[in-house]
Order: structure tokens, then C-alpha cells, then sequence
């Protein structure tokens, strides 16, 4: 290709093209401008006044001042028992995730696996049946199985494992795996519902056991269920509010409880607002690495 | 003959519907065996029971001998090479191949020694540390391969593996699964509904319907002397006269056209006549035809296809014939409603009774 020769530049075509190209931008734009404005209004401008909120000071009668700016929140974040509630928060949303997966893996798989396709499309309905009835509701309704005179704590009691649930910790989680299981089911199911089963027939030809090719074909490769549905459940689960509201007592306080508190009889808004701030860079932070590590081993 | 596959009374029941059917077939030792059927004639089932992926509902399998019908597939002596090639998309090359070694406890220094010979062996040198998805279709097709031939398996299974291929690479492909085959040795059964594949690639080849195997030959076997009416249409193309025998070898088609076929059917049976398109001759009405059959008729369609040109001629008895004339120099054309003969010596007319 030696020939320079300058080609007489077709003039019309590239305007054409970039006006063709700035109609497309904006015409996404204006399809994402619903979401855009609603995440704005509904996430990012709340986030700032929580953020704002989280630097002011209180009045004499607890009235938070948007003057006088300080860090005295933060500071409080310190306090023992703040680390308490933390911790129980954190032990009890992680229990939950693992349980919830420990139970939702083998149900997700069963149910992934039958042939019909109408049975496993009625299977999936009575996972999502519980949505159809309010959550508040739900709990209520686990108040009273967990009662004094309630199903669950009479049958525990016939069999010597317990005397009183309401009110106590164990309550508390009952209610959080019932609250978030269908959670860790459906991404569980989504990701095994789109395995190819073929490659589990290929490593037993290649002299693995059954066991053997669920470990090393059929989980790996149901990891991005596994990592979604642990997201969801665990995230909520740390957050929780209405479960140890309703089901737990004043020694099963967790970090959704203690929030809401400061906000009402507290009457603490800075010190409410610095803490949910806090949990939510901490969670962020947390997912983060979350992904990160499993983008690495896949 | 040492047995490497043998099948006896082997059904396969899905509910009602029986996808094999009292299936009896032995393979010998070292032979490229091809399963061969339109799709749902049982291939596939029968290929999965070897296997050990699906168990049959009655009859033995025995592998050298070894009575495996209800083994789990990861007891029996056997790999397979799946349609869908079904490699762990979650490994690399290297990994996929060492799976099966890596499975039954092999030394790591074995076992990376092999899988390099099994690599150089499907000519993918380079490749190791690429994933499944990083591969075109043609070499993940040799990973496969490599990944089942790397155990040294008994018997070799493969399930249509060349089905995902284009044109030129299948043909490629089958050249080279050929040798590969001749290098190591081992007993081949290949499903596959190609019948040129079959008919290229195998030393006998079975032909199946409905669950049926319905005969089990070489190619030349399969094709010159097919076992029924199915047989001879699935393999090749065939023209089909139907007719009854008026005297020994003698089969009368149409109302007053007789013609002599390879038949030893009694008088009076009725017969379908079977006849290649390529084994027929067309002549001007006027030439002499000597001692070969010979019946007169239209043509109707003329085909020019490039190495051949395809006849379809409606013979004096009513029948539409296809007549295949290779493409050779100084050809004579045939137009269309053009009056012609067509002749074709007694050899090539097969009287089918069934």
C-alpha cells in the first residue's frame, strides 16, 4: 500500500453517523431517566440527610441542630455496647446465611432437578407464597406458634429442648430463616435450573462418584446462586428490624432495633444517623470483598 | 474374536415406549463400530447404557466379558465423547483432560505426562491453560476427545461428536478420528445419524429404527445388500418398484413389464424391487440393449448437481424413477419429455419381500 492518494471525503456520511450516535445516548438516557430520578430522590438525597444529620448536635430537649458540627456521634460509635450490638447483629446474619443455604441448597437442587416442568413451576409458586401475605403479618403469625401455649414451643417442650421461645434469641432466628429462606432459594434455583447436567454425566464417566461430581462440577458451578443468595439473605439479615421487634425481647437487641431507637425514644438523630452510616459503608465494604475474592477462585 | 461390547436381549423402557428393543450386538476387539439411525431410533439410549448413564430396563451388557448392565458409569471400563462435547467450563484444558487421571488417584508426574501426550495426541499443543470457552468448536471437539482417550479406556463411546461441525472441518475430522483410532487401538462405538460418516469411518456399522437394530454389516454390506425396505432408503438413495415374482428370478412390475432380479422368493410373492439411482443406465429409445433390463419412460426433471446430473424419469409402468449419471466427458444431455430406455443389469435389482 504505497498510494497516498487523498479520496474525496464522502461529507454527509460521518455527520450522519454522529447524529445517529448522540440520538442513541440520548435516547438511553431517557429510558434510565426514570430510574436515575427515582434513586436520586429515593436513595441518594435520604443518604445525604442521614449523612448531614450524622454531624449535628442535639438541643436540650433532644431536637437535633443543624449547627455546631461535630464528630461527638462518631465518637459514640465506640461505646461497648454498641461492639455487643454489633457482634450479636453480625453472628446472628451470618449464622442465618449459612443455615438458610445449608437447607435452601439441598431444596433448590431437589427442586431444580425434577423433570416436569409444570411440577417445578408449582414447587417455585409455593416458595413465593408466603409474599403474598403482608411480612408484619407472617411474624405476628410466629408470634403465636412460638407463644407460651404455641405449637412450636409445646413440641419443643414434649421433647426437652425448650422451655420458653418467645422473646429469646433462638425466636429471633426462627424467625429470620423463615423470613429470608425463600431468598436463598430462588438465585440457588436460577443458577441450577441452568446447569447443564450433561457435565455432571461427564465427570461420573470419568470415574467420579456422585459426591464426587457435585463438589467438583455441580457447586462450582452454582457459585454465583450461592454468592446471591448469601448477599440477600445475609445483608437484610444484619439489618433486621421487624423480626427482633416482634420476636425478640429487650436482650436481643440488634443493630435495626438499637437505630430505630435513637430516632424515637432516644431521641438521638445524630448518633442514629452516624451509626446506619457507618453499617452501610461497613456492609458495602464487606459485599465488595465479597466479590472480589470469588472473582478471583472462579 | 475377542468380544469388547456385547449386548444381549437389551430393552430400554421410558414408561409405554420402548426406545431400544431387544437388542443383541457384540463389537469386537479393536473394531470402529457405528451406531447409525434418523433421530429417536435408540442409538443414543443404547450408547448411554454402555455408558452406564442410563440402566436398561431388561437384557445384559458385558464389557471383555464383564457383566456391567447395573455398574454406576465411574465402575465401568469405558469413556465417552459427548454431542455437546460437555467440557467443565470452570477448568482449563489441562484440566479438563486431567479430570479422569486425576479421579483415579494417578501420580501427579503421571498424570502430567499423560495429559501433555493426550494434548499432543488432538494436536492442541499450546492450548493447556486456555478455557473451554476460549476454543473454537473443532478443537473443543479434541479436547473432548483427548480428555476420554487419556484414560486408556477399554471402549471409547462416542455420541455424534462431529454433529456441531461444519461441513469441511467434519470430513477433516473424521480422516483424523480415523487414524487416531488405527494409532491407539482401542474399540470405537460411535453413534451418529450421518450415514456417510458411518459408511466412511466404520469396519461394520448398525443400523437402527425404533429402537431396533435391524442390521448389523460392513458398509458395502449395508449398502449393496440392505436387510429391508429401511435400511435401503435411510442408507444412500434407492428407487422402489413394487412388483410380484412371475417365475424364478422373475419379478413383473407395472401390469406387463417383467424384469429379472437377485431374488429366490416363490412365485406369486409380492416384492419391492430395490434399484440405485447410480446403477441405472439411460439410452435412446432406438439403441440395443443387451442382456440387461430394460424399460422405457419420460423424463421428467433433468438436475445438474456438478459432479453428477440427477434424472427423475416416469417409467412405461407408472413408477417415477431417479437416475444419477456421473458428469463425465461428452455426456449425452437428456432434456425434459424426452422419450429414453433406461437399463440395469439383473445384479443390481434387489426383489425385497418384506
Amino acid at each position: 500500500m504505497t498510494t497516498t492518494e487523498e479520496r474525496p471525503a464522502p461529507a454527509a456520511e460521518p455527520e450522519f453517523e454522529r447524529r445517529a450516535e448522540r440520538a442513541k445516548a440520548v435516547r438511553g438516557f431517557l429510558q434510565a431517566l426514570p430510574s436515575y430520578a427515582y434513586l436520586v430522590f429515593f436513595f441518594a438525597i435520604p443518604l445525604l440527610i442521614v449523612f448531614v444529620f450524622s454531624f449535628a448536635s442535639r438541643s436540650r430537649t433532644g431536637k437535633p441542630v443543624l449547627s455546631d458540627w461535630n464528630l461527638d456521634s462518631y465518637a459514640k460509635l465506640l461505646q461497648p455496647v454498641v461492639a455487643e450490638i454489633a457482634a450479636r447483629s453480625l453472628w446472628l446474619a451470618l449464622l442465618n446465611t449459612v443455615l438458610c443455604l445449608a437447607i435452601g441448597y439441598p431444596f433448590a437442587y431437589w427442586l431444580a432437578t425434577r423433570r416436569s416442568a409444570r411440577y417445578r413451576a408449582v414447587l417455585l409458586v409455593l416458595v413465593l407464597i408466603p409474599f403474598w401475605s403482608n411480612f408484619l403479618v407472617r411474624t405476628y403469625a410466629w408470634r403465636v406458634l412460638l407463644g407460651e401455649h404455641g405449637f412450636v414451643t409445646e413440641l419443643g417442650r414434649a421433647l426437652g429442648l425448650w422451655d420458653k421461645l418467645l422473646f429469646t434469641q433462638p425466636a429471633v432466628f426462627i424467625g429470620l430463616l423463615y423470613g429470608y429462606l425463600p431468598f436463598m432459594v430462588l438465585p440457588l434455583y436460577a443458577a441450577l435450573e441452568r446447569m447443564d447436567w450433561s457435565l455432571v454425566e461427564a465427570a461420573r464417566d470419568l470415574y467420579a462418584s456422585g459426591w464426587t461430581a457435585f463438589r467438583k462440577v455441580t457447586l462450582p458451578l452454582s457459585r454465583p446462586g450461592v454468592i446471591a443468595g448469601s448477599i440477600l439473605v445475609f445483608i437484610p439479615s444484619l439489618g433486621a428490624y421487624v423480626t427482633p421487634d416482634i420476636l425478640g425481647g429487650a436482650k436481643t437487641t440488634l443493630l435495626g432495633n438499637y437505630i430505630v431507637r435513637q430516632f424515637t425514644a432516644a431521641r438521638n438523630w445524630p448518633f442514629g444517623a452516624a451509626l446506619s452510616f457507618v453499617v452501610l459503608v461497613a456492609m458495602l465494604i464487606a459485599t465488595i470483598i465479597y466479590f472480589r475474592t470469588d472473582a478471583r477462585t472462579i | 474374536m475377542t468380544v469388547a461390547v456385547g449386548l444381549h436381549g437389551v430393552t430400554k423402557r421410558f414408561g409405554d415406549v420402548a426406545a431400544v428393543d431387544s437388542v443383541d450386538l457384540e463389537v469386537a476387539d479393536g473394531e470402529f463400530f457405528s451406531l447409525l439411525g434418523p433421530s429417536g431410533c435408540g442409538k443414543t439410549t443404547t450408547l448411554r447404557m454402555i455408558a452406564g448413564l442410563e440402566f436398561p430396563t431388561e437384557g445384559s451388557i458385558r464389557i471383555f466379558g464383564e457383566e456391567v448392565a447395573l455398574a454406576p458409569p465411574n465402575k465401568r471400563p469405558v469413556n465417552t465423547v459427548f454431542q455437546s462435547y460437555a467440557l467443565f467450563p470452570h477448568m482449563t484444558v489441562a484440566e479438563n483432560v486431567g479430570f479422569g487421571l486425576a479421579m483415579c488417584k494417578v501420580p501427579d508426574t503421571e498424570l502430567r505426562r499423560r495429559v501433555a501426550e493426550a494434548i499432543e495426541l488432538v494436536r492442541l499443543g499450546g492450548m493447556e491453560h486456555r478455557r473451554p470457552t476460549q476454543l473454537s468448536g473443532g478443537q473443543q471437539q479434541r479436547v473432548a476427545l483427548a480428555r476420554a482417550l487419556v484414560n486408556r479406556p477399554k471402549v471409547l463411546l462416542l455420541d455424534e461428536p462431529l454433529g456441531a461441525l461444519d461441513l469441511k472441518l467434519r470430513q477433516a475430522m473424521q480422516v483424523e478420528l480415523k487414524d487416531i483410532q488405527r494409532e491407539v487401538g482401542i474399540t470405537f462405538v460411535y453413534v451418529t445419524h450421518d450415514q456417510e460418516e458411518a459408511l466412511t469411518m466404520s469396519d461394520r456399522i448398525g443400523v437402527m429404527n425404533e429402537g431396533r437394530l435391524l442390521q448389523v454389516g460392513t458398509a458395502e454390506d449395508i449398502y449393496e445388500r440392505p436387510a429391508n425396505r429401511f435400511v435401503a432408503d435411510f442408507i444412500g438413495e434407492t428407487n422402489f418398484l413394487e412388483g410380484v415374482i412371475v417365475a424364478e428370478g422373475h419379478v413383473e412390475i407395472g401390469s406387463s413389464h417383467r424384469v429379472r432380479a437377485q431374488t429366490n422368493a416363490p412365485v406369486g410373492t409380492a416384492v419391492t424391487l430395490m434399484l440405485r439411482p447410480e446403477k441405472i443406465q439411460i439410452h435412446r429409445l432406438e439403441e440395443v440393449v443387451d442382456g440387461r433390463n430394460r424399460l422405457e419412460g419420460t423424463v421428467q426433471h433433468r438436475l445438474y448437481f456438478g459432479d453428477s446430473l440427477f434424472y427423475q424419469i416416469e417409467l412405461a409402468t407408472g413408477d417415477m424413477i431417479d437416475v444419477r449419471v456421473e458428469n463425465v466427458p461428452s455426456l449425452p444431455r437428456w432434456d425434459a419429455g424426452q422419450r429414453i430406455a433406461v437399463s440395469f443389469h439383473h445384479d443390481a435389482a434387489d426383489a425385497l419381500t418384506e
